[in-house]
């Protein structure tokens, strides 16, 4: 066994106050790497040398690419290139109406298309001041739970594929975790009949309703989808090569997780207690106590741990509120006609949601045209990849590729 | 070994050769059709996966769907791989490292066009930033559509490379044996958007078809002067 | 926006009324202003998003660009600004106050085309370095000719 990381024994760290805000002692005011230090001035101690990854290998997660400048087997600057899946989808959604946008915004985010949906979604309903029947905000929240679920899935398979053979041949837990991500897949293709980009919100309610004998269906999922959890946990948290990978690897400074706009698990793994279901409720968050998984140690583990929490926690909710979806309609205005049924006010609106990578956001101005003037997507993946030139500094290649997992981010979401 | 490019079938200088010795010939088909047997029966795939198309592929390889069954295998190398699975949307600034990527595969390859996307650009196939298809550079032999295809969708198409594998050895079916006509596959039937040779006639009729989704629907044109800095 | 931000505003730009959009900040006192919120508790960078006027009979060429800082933690609040400035105007970077706002620069740089002073790295982040144009702009037509690829 390796010792405990002295950051994950069970006592309370030592807390700093930063404006207003308690963050754990032992990891804040980290000194930051120069991300824009000049490779010339560098004085290396072994050979130097630039080592290109990407933008097409495996333990990139989609397209991104990495500049990668070395002293020996040490990163001392590292420079990521993005866009190369950049679409374009911004200029793209200021040339469709209410109605026609939604399953644009599915492609960004794709290994969570729901909740770029519901982020879309809800900046027009704030532009339009419809509020969704109550239906409508259950089944939201329980989507968006269902999705956090089989996102955090498909993150930890290739989290643990990208770590090569440190689990029984790489894919063992890859393997496994599709398993369960299918299950889910199965729940949410019962509901849109989709197995991936649903197009299952629209403005003012949903666009499906929960087909019979779906809610039983839910709860066993569920109950297996949280036996399998301790699976997981036995082939990973007290695994010597996992945690000799992940323990004090990417140590993230909650500071410069929150300046640089990082979220989500990332935030949370560095001792910043912040996430919007609780903090800014939307759709039916504000009935259920919605219970955050926090850590104070920042590394690799650390967000490791919040996410499986953050699974278990997001099961609870489905329970929670599957057994009681209350009756009545699900969409507020009528089922819609025409792609311009939908008339926009003028008006500049930002709406924020917890996606399972952090705070994602629609930020929407409407001159009173059925067209939106400007879309901008505040897409929490952006935030994660810039991190990576303060991150690299001093990690081995090796370690880089673990770092990069650890974030999750989501090529789709960075380049859009 | 010398291949010949437009059939995609190896020809070793000694074939011919040795075609000429008097009852070898029934041996060599033989030979032949075991081979092929074991070609198309050990594809290893180059997962060119770049956005959402990707994920389902990664799913298609997973426990559930079982790819391995055909004996297909990804690798992330293509100098060990013979199909290139092309998942997802290609981008003006991605499309030169795919071509070079699939510069880099020895052949015999093939190419697998997956998700609509990589077909002809789906919905982005207007959009400033996005390639119509990625057969405008790479030639394609199959096409799975799909936004994303299901994974068994994908088996589909995996078994129709086969089938043409399979059809292409035997000497049944070959494909744009004519370089000339091979060109003119290259190129599509009808010029993409961007082509200087498009009717902008058919642009119109085509946006205004999307449109005519439901009777009388249209999308009020803004004009420029309701616009106003806030 | 909480009261200590509208409070903030009042007091620094001399507004009676704060729009909940945010209010119009010159540019010069761009900086400023941000660093007193982040001062305030508003740590996290939400958004910076530019947005292009094109000229009309009323008005000339415009760009806004719009921030947005999130305070963390139980009863998160936002704080929203904008700014406004002519179709040669610049505005000074933030990104030596928030590390996020780098590439948010980077990207409404590459897209819009907006300029902004003093940051360590403007260059395209999206697109390729030899593209012609900000797609985002409202003179950019949606089907611009990009061949060749690269
Ligand atoms: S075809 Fe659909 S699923 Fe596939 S890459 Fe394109 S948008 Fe994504």
């Amino acid at each position: 066994m390796v010792d405990a990381h002295p950051s994950h024994e069970p006592v309370a760290p030592a807390l700093v106050e930063v404006s207003g805000l308690s963050l754990p002692a032992a990891i804040t005011h980290l000194p930051r790497p120069d991300p824009y230090l000049n490779v010339e001035d560098y004085e290396p101690e072994a050979d130097a040398m630039a080592l290109n990854m990407g933008p097409q290998h495996p333990s990139t997660h989609g397209v991104l690419r990495l500049k990668l400048f070395l002293d020996g087997e040490i990163c001392f600057k590292a420079v990521p290139y993005v866009g190369y899946l950049h679409r374009g989808v911004e200029k793209l959604l200021e040339n469709r109406t209410a109605i026609q946008s939604v399953p644009y915004v599915d492609k960004n985010d794709y290994v969570s298309p729901l909740t770029g949906e519901l982020a879309l979604v809800m900046a027009y309903e704030a532009l339009l001041d419809v509020e969704p029947p109550p239906r409508a905000q259950v089944l939201r929240t329980i989507l968006m739970e269902l999705q956090r679920i089989a996102s955090h899935h498909l993150w930890l398979g290739t989290f643990c594929l990208d770590m090569g053979g440190a689990l029984g041949g790489g894919s063992s837990v890859f393997l496994y975790n599709f398993r369960e991500r299918e299950l889910i897949l199965d729940l949410l293709e019962a509901l849109t009949g989709q197995r991936m980009h649903y197009n299952a919100l629209m403005v003012g309610g949903n666009r499906h309703d929960v087909p019979p004998g779906w809610e039983e269906k839910v709860l066993a999922t569920m109950d297996r989808v949280e036996d399998r959890l301790a699976e997981y946990e036995a082939m990973t948290v007290d695994n010597h090569i996992f945690r000799s990978r992940t323990v004090g690897v990417g140590v993230l400074d909650p500071l410069l997780a929150l300046e640089a706009g990082a979220g989500g698990a990332n935030l949370r793994a560095s001792g910043v207690d912040h996430d919007l279901r609780r903090d800014a409720p939307y759709a039916a968050y504000g009935q259920v106590d919605v219970r955050i998984p926090v850590e104070t140690a920042g590394d690799c583990y650390a967000r490791f741990l919040v996410r499986i929490a953050e699974m278990r926690e997001a099961i609870r909710i489905v329970r929670l509120l599957v057994s009681g979806i209350p009756e009545g309609p699900i969409g507020a205005l009528k089922p819609p006609r025409h792609v311009n049924a939908v008339k926009l006010p003028p008006g500049e609106v930002y709406v924020g949601i917890e996606s399972p990578r952090g705070e994602l956001g629609t930020y929407l101005i409407s001159d009173g045209s059925p067209i939106p003037v400007r879309v901008k997507i505040r897409p929490p993946s952006l935030h994660a990849v810039s991190l990576l030139p303060y991150l690299c500094v001093g990690a081995t290649v090796s370690d880089i590729v673990v770092i990069l997992g650890s974030l999750d981010p989501i090529l789709g979401e960075v380049d859009r | 070994m010398a291949v010949d490019e437009t059939s995609r079938t190896f020809v070793h200088p000694l074939y011919g050769w040795l075609e000429k010795i008097p009852g070898l010939s029934v041996g060599l088909t033989t030979a032949d059709a075991v081979l092929s047997w074991g070609l198309e029966h050990s594809l290893w795939v180059f997962p060119m996966a770049t956005s959402c198309c990707g994920i389902e592929f990664m799913a298609t390889m997973t426990s559930r769907f079982d790819m391995d069954q055909f004996g297909t295998f990804t690798r992330p190398t293509p100098r060990q791989c013979d199909v290139m699975v092309v998942a997802g949307t290609i981008t003006v600034k991605m499309a030169p490292r795919v071509k070079r990527l699939w510069d880099m595969m020895p052949e015999p390859r093939w190419c697998v066009a997956m998700g609509s996307c990589a077909i002809s650009g789906d919905f982005y196939r207007n959009l400033y930033a996005v390639v119509p298809g990625v057969d405008t550079f790479i030639p394609v032999d199959v096409y799975v559509p799909g936004c994303p295809p299901a994974p068994d969708h994908v088996h589909a198409g995996m078994h129709v490379l086969m089938e043409k594998i399979r059809q292409v050895r035997k000497g049944t079916f070959r494909p744009n044996a004519d370089p000339a006509a091979r060109e003119g596959l290259l190129r599509p039937s009808i010029p993409r958007i961007g082509d200087p040779d498009r009717d902008p006639a058919l642009s119109r009729a085509q946006a205004e078809a999307a449109f005519r989704m439901d009777p009388g629907c249209q999308v009020t044109p803004r004009s420029e002067d309701e616009r106003d800095v806030p | 926006m909480p009261d200590d931000v509208l409070a903030l505003f009042r007091t620094r730009l001399g507004l009676e009324e704060v729009p909940p959009e945010g209010p119009f900040v010159p540019p010069e006192t761009l900086p400023d202003i941000v660093a007193a919120l982040k001062e305030m508790g508003f740590l996290l960078f939400l958004y910076c998003a530019a947005t292009h006027w094109p000229a009309t009979e009323n008005r000339p060429e415009a760009f806004t660009v719009a921030y947005g800082l999130r305070r963390p933690g139980p009863g998160s609040s936002t704080a929203r600004l904008r700014v406004r400035i002519p179709a040669d105007g610049s505005i000074p970077t933030l990104s030596g106050l928030f590390a996020g706002a780098d590439w948010q620069e980077r990207e409404q740089y590459d897209l819009v085309g907006i300029h902004f002073e003093g940051h360590p790295d403007l260059r395209r982040l999206m697109l390729p370095e030899d593209w012609e144009g900000h797609p985002l702009r409202k003179d950019y037509a949606i089907d611009t000719h990009h061949f060749p690829w690269r």
